[in-house]
């Protein structure tokens, strides 16, 4: 996240804050945005939506997503998602960790794959633990 | 530094426009408008029309270029297209296609 | 400020409906529903099997059940929810994880918990209470309460053994401090209002 401020590196992008891309981005490096984005973002790699930034997207998919500005539209991540106090996010999320700082504004699903306690009925959607029975 | 940068790895199918400069390391195809100064680095691919105050080319450009200032195609530019700027420059080992309008 | 604090200890299993003026400290097992006026806290040995509606919630065991906080709610390191979390503030740490829907920022239910509040106190014999303090109802729908600890639904305050956790300090009555919400970035902001003075 803050490795995208340098971005002489070959891999790495940033949307200027008076860009404006409709369309979609994809590929590999770290993407940081701070102007606006309309349109999918497929990356491997951190991407960061900075405050002040816009993106509504039919889906934006990334290693790892820090929002700390608008977003509209579902975010898969492979790592972790983390929504500063200026994020404004609507939409679904799915990821191995959701972190939400305290101001953000966050309307949509979470989904983290866990399994609750067995008391609690145990079995998590995605991981059928209980089930691989071979492994035992 | 540039304000907008588009890494090397990176893919943008779309239209880009902003205010400031651009510079592009990786591939853009669409449409391509900034107000300053665009930056097409040696290894970028850009298929789209350009439209900027000025133009740098070092690596692959195919579309039409309307610049303000100045278009520059550097040693090992690629370019095919046609290009409507107040000044062209194209340096030894660049190639280029296409039609060039000075209109003063 | 002291809300009166029902602590729920780490071998109590509670089946039924949890309500009243109360916050609530979850150490065991709740099945049922807690819907109180005060701070729900549900501790990391905590397992509850209910929605949870209370002013402030802070969650660091497992859940099971949606999240209404008429304040915030805070999923600390350690909590595991899945339920819908709604609250005009919601913080989810560092190691928390969470399967639902989510609302958080400007709409919450701070309105429904306020209505349900104002009518508490009307309905309920409030007037005098503003020291004292108040028990916690237990209400058993149609199972009956069974606690596997000492369980006193009229007696007010702690049930079943506490644990050795700072919060939980047993049949000191008055001006307790509610637990300490231990993810810092909740701040206990307006929510102090609404001690004593609203009964």
């Amino acid at each position: 996240m803050a490795q995208a401020r340098t971005t002489n590196r070959g891999s790495d992008a940033r949307i200027g804050s008076t860009a404006r891309i409709r369309g979609r981005i994809h590929g590999d490096g770290d993407l940081v945005v701070e102007g606006q984005v309309e349109g999918a973002v497929a990356l491997r790699g951190d991407l960061t939506i900075a405050e002040g930034a816009m993106v509504s997207s039919e889906g934006i998919e990334a290693t790892s997503v820090t929002i700390a500005g608008a977003l509209e539209g579902d975010t898969l991540a492979s790592g972790a998602v983390r929504l500063a106090a200026s994020a404004r996010v609507r939409g679904n999320i799915r990821a191995t960790a959701i972190v939400i700082d305290e101001g953000a504004r966050f309307s949509g699903r979470l989904d983290c794959e866990f399994d609750l306690p067995t008391e609690l009925g145990g079995v998590s959607r995605g991981e059928p633990r209980g089930r691989a029975s071979t492994r035992r | 530094m540039a304000s907008t940068v588009i890494g090397a790895g990176i893919t943008i199918e779309g239209e880009i426009t902003t205010e400031e400069d651009i510079v592009v390391a990786g591939t853009v195809r669409g449409k391509l408008s900034a107000k300053e100064a665009v930056t097409i680095e040696s290894g970028a691919t850009v298929e789209a029309d350009v439209q900027s105050g000025s133009l740098a080319v070092a690596g692959t450009l195919t579309g039409n270029v309307t610049a303000g200032d100045r278009v520059d195609l550097q040693s090992g530019a690629r370019v095919v297209g046609n290009v409507k700027a107040a000044r062209v420059t194209i340096a030894d080992g660049a190639q280029f296609k296409g039609n060039v309008d000075m209109d003063v | 400020m002291a809300d009166n604090t029902t602590v729920i200890g780490h071998a109590a299993r509670v089946r039924g409906r949890l309500t009243g003026e109360v916050s609530v400290s979850v150490h065991g097992f709740v099945e049922g529903e807690i819907t109180v006026e005060g701070d729900v806290t549900v501790e990391s040995s905590g397992i509850v099997d209910a929605t949870i509606r209370g002013r402030r919630l802070v969650i660091r065991g497992a859940v099971r059940g949606d999240l209404v906080g008429g304040e915030s709610v805070g999923l600390a390191e350690g909590a595991r929810v899945v339920g819908d979390i709604r609250a005009p503030r919601v913080a989810i740490a560092q190691g928390a994880l969470a399967r639902g829907a989510v609302e958080a920022g400007g709409e919450g239910e701070a309105s429904a918990v306020g209505a349900r509040s104002q009518s508490a106190a009307r309905t309920a014999a409030s007037p005098a209470s503003r020291g004292a303090p108040l028990p916690a109802k237990v209400v058993a729908s149609s199972p009956v309460v069974r606690a596997t600890a000492k369980l006193e639904v009229a007696a007010p305050v702690p049930i079943g053994p506490a644990t050795s956790s700072a919060e939980a300090k047993p049949s000191h009555a008055p001006a307790r401090r509610p637990p300490p919400p231990v993810v810092p970035i909740l701040k206990k902001a307006k929510g102090q209002v609404l001690k004593k003075k609203e009964r």
